[in-house]
């Protein structure tokens, strides 16, 4: 059988172009490299799920290598010997099951930073070829279909919105909150509320949140997060036209002599391979393993790998930049109701300050070296310390990095649990695209079925830092403010390992990008990709929404392309 | 009495595949019954000092068991704040994971061979078998090691293990009666693993290829 479209992955980047397809009539084939987990195999199981990784490809199986800067150049390192490596959950609906669903839309300036600000050493930053306003209705979309709550309030760099509000009210928070909004007035910041890929009242046979406190790593047990197992493919399904095989691993594919895809070739879940024909092809394994899969695809048209014979893909990934902090609140320094209220197990803080995602500070150093005086800045997220309870014993493991053991031990732990609480916050900014973080193959690292492992550089620049460094530095005035204590950050050039985008850059020419406008293959017209890998670069904030409205504004495309070949 | 070890792999090895259900269910019995702590036979080992030595089982010798407690009761002591490692099972826990197959067998292998290491060190810097020492040297014994490269790493490794005794789901055999849920006020996350989702059995029926 020659299916309409295959589509490789099921993911954020897949779910609305298999959900759109399959509406419209056209026979789509799903090949998901990982199991198909369904809602009720979703437990709140540690060991399952952060000490086993149990969502993830086992490391020396499925090793990827990563090149990390050193004082002494750039040193490659297999995550089989390390264990630190960028997959993610290798499901049905991929990552998307396991996000913790921040819905920060990118605003206009993201899609132009190399005209609207100025050029950063080192950096290969480039403008979209599309703007926001093409984007919007696509968000409108997102918020709708796969379902957004919060509150729209107007702050000064508040997006164009085709709709007053999100289509789903806030979920509900702790106290924090109240205390954030307080504190960030006081200071002059304006705090307003996150929107989160997660349903607050039930929606298309998915129920509402329950507040398991268990989310982001988890998968969720009412389906009320947004991913593309829960929200998008039931429906797909349920037109009859969509067919999703599991434990189906694409790696490689044939072309003509035109250079279209003919066939994908994907091993089975006992090894064998299986090659399968559709008119066309879509790839969306999350960026890193995207790269890989068209560098490993080698054909008489395309010697380097399908789609690179202009030497692109796999060039210009980006993470995310930015990074964390915390403060602590005793128990004992504060009255009895704010003591009680902060104990309670509601994790959600849902507040969020994006005041500073454009810096215009005289005395910040990138400012002053600004012709115009700004920069891009980025988001500051706040939240509670999540509810797990392994993160929490492993950071009070050791003192002044000396292991723990003994009454020491027991009494650090008793103290931590339950006479404090630890609020957090995130910081969101670009990473600098630059010429030393790309994806290539590693020929002599083989995974399980014999074929190359993606190698990975890493490669940051400094100047992300700063910009990081600056927001975390407001969001721990507001810290200060509420009355926090033992504040610190951590802003590093370690990105990670769940927010990965680029490597198949979109754009006008061929020469410097992957896909056109459309994410359809320069060099391959049968081949789009719809995950992150499009994105020249990565916004100010976690990248799954972005992926969701573009996934969905490609799926019009492809419609159009259906149209004019049937 | 130390355990031969390419002998007791041999003997754990079914010698067909006719044998492997049978092995399977052995072991899977066997696990059962090393996490029912306590329930199990005793078997009285003694040394030369008189000391009596754990009960063996099928990844420890009785000399290992013996030391392995010491060091568990070293890490989480009765100190009257909150459960020890005793009231954890944090013994059981290591078990089953010396059993879980899903770990790397360098990474049991390591545990293990640290008690044996902490013996040596034992006799070497104290001349009789650690499980023979006083409990104050018992504790300079793993004060000390900890300033070797391998001691250092093995009691990290040791003080994950407990702590994941403390707070992973009882149904991994620690946490018992979740007394270190509760030690520490903490609510669990629902669902909670069962039989059917736990580790071992999301594993066979999601992870197929063992190609």
């Amino acid at each position: 059988m020659k299916y309409d479209v295959c589509v490789i992955g099921s993911g954020a980047g897949a779910g609305p172009v298999i959900l759109e397809l399959s509406k419209a009539g056209y026979k789509v084939l799903v090949l998901e490299k990982g199991p198909w987990i369904k809602t009720e195999d979703f437990t709140k199981d540690e060991m399952t799920v952060t000490r086993k990784d149990a969502y993830e490809p086992r490391a020396f199986e499925e090793p990827q290598v990563v090149e990390k800067p050193t004082d002494d150049g750039f040193k490659a390192q297999s995550s089989a010997d390390t264990g630190y490596n960028f997959q993610n959950g290798s499901c049905v609906g991929g990552s998307s099951n396991f996000m913790s669903a921040y819905f920060h839309r990118l605003k206009p300036m993201d899609f132009q930073l190399a005209t609207q600000y100025a050029p950063i050493t080192g950096s290969n930053v480039v403008d979209w070829p599309v703007t926001y306003q093409e984007f919007e209705p696509f968000y409108a979309k997102v918020e709708q279909v796969v379902g957004v709550s919060g509150k729209v309030m107007p702050h000064k760099h508040l997006e164009p919105r085709s709709t007053d509000d999100f289509p789903f009210p806030p979920l509900a928070s702790n106290i924090v909150a109240e205390w954030v909004k307080k504190a960030g007035k006081e200071i002059g910041f304006t705090i307003v509320p996150a929107a989160r890929g997660i349903i607050s009242t039930p929606f298309n046979n998915r129920k509402a949140c329950y507040h398991s406190n268990y989310c982001g790593s988890y998968g969720c047990s009412s389906d009320a997060k947004g991913s593309s197992r829960a929200a998008l493919i039931p429906m797909a399904i349920d037109s009859g036209n969509c067919e999703v095989l599991d434990n189906a691993k694409v790696h490689a594919f044939d072309t003509n002599e035109k250079g279209e895809i003919t066939k994908a070739h994907y091993y089975n879940s006992t090894g064998v391979s299986i090659s399968v024909e559709a008119k066309i092809f879509v790839v969306a394994c999350q960026a890193i393993e995207t790269a890989r899969l068209l560098l490993m695809s080698k054909t008489d048209q395309f010697p380097n790998g399908i789609a690179n014979n202009a030497g692109q893909v796999g060039k210009n990934m980006v993470f995310a930049g930015g990074g964390g902090g915390s403060g602590y609140f005793r128990y004992d320094e504060l009255d009895a109701n704010d003591a009680k209220e902060l104990a309670l197990k509601n994790t959600f803080v849902n507040q969020c300050c994006k005041d500073f995602y454009e810096i215009e500070d005289p005395e910040f150093g990138p400012c002053k070296n600004s012709p115009t005086g700004k920069v891009k800045g980025g988001t500051i997220d706040f939240l509670v310390e999540h509810s797990n309870p392994m993160p929490k014993v492993m950071r009070n493991k050791t003192e002044s990095g000396k292991l723990l053991y003994g009454s020491p031990l027991k009494d650090k732990l008793l103290d931590y649990f339950t006479k404090q609480k630890r609020i957090r916050f995130e910081v969101f900014n670009d990473w600098s695209t630059n010429d030393d973080c790309f994806v290539s193959l590693d020929e002599s690292t083989l995974d399980k079925w014999g074929d190359p492992v993606a190698k990975v550089r890493i490669g940051y620049l400094d100047y992300d830092l700063e910009i990081g460094n600056y927001l975390a530095d407001r969001a721990m005035e507001v810290l200060a403010q509420m009355g926090a204590k033992n504040l610190s950050k951590s802003i590093t050039g370690s990105p990670p390992t769940n927010l990965i985008a680029g490597g198949c850059r979109f754009g006008n020419d061929p020469k410097t990008s992957v896909l056109n406008k459309n994410c359809q293959a320069h060099e391959v017209k049968n081949l789009y990709v719809t995950d992150g890998s499009f994105m020249p670069t990565g916004g100010s904030a976690p990248h799954t929404f972005m992926i969701y409205a573009n996934s969905f504004r490609v799926a019009e495309h492809i419609k159009n392309h259906l149209k004019s070949i049937s | 009495m130390k355990k031969n070890k390419s002998d007791s792999i041999e003997k754990m090895i079914p010698a067909n595949m006719a044998q492997m259900e049978h092995w399977e269910l052995n072991r899977r019995s066997f696990l059962r019954t090393a996490l029912l702590a306590g329930a199990a036979s005793q078997i009285a080992w003694f040394t030369s000092c008189s000391t009596q030595l754990e009960v063996r089982n099928e990844f420890l010798t009785a000399e290992q068991s013996t030391i392995l407690k010491s060091v568990l009761m070293i890490i989480f002591p009765d100190d009257g704040n909150g459960p020890s490692a005793d009231d954890l099972n944090s013994f059981g826990y290591i078990l089953w994971s010396l059993g879980n197959e899903y770990d790397p067998t360098q990474d049991k292998e390591f545990i293990i061979n640290g008690l044996d290491w902490t013996n040596e060190f034992a006799i070497e810097n104290f001349n009789d078998n650690y499980y023979d020492l006083s409990e104050s040297d018992k504790a300079n014994v793993i004060a000390s090691i900890q300033e070797e490269k391998w001691g250092k790493n093995w009691m990290s490794v040791m003080v994950t293990l407990v702590l994941e005794s403390l707070v992973l789901d009882p149904i991994y055999g620690g946490n018992k009666d979740e007394k270190g849920w509760e030690w520490l006020e903490h609510e669990a996350g629902s669902p909670r693993p069962t039989e059917g989702t736990r580790l071992e059995s999301f594993v066979a029926k999601h992870k197929p290829f063992a190609i």
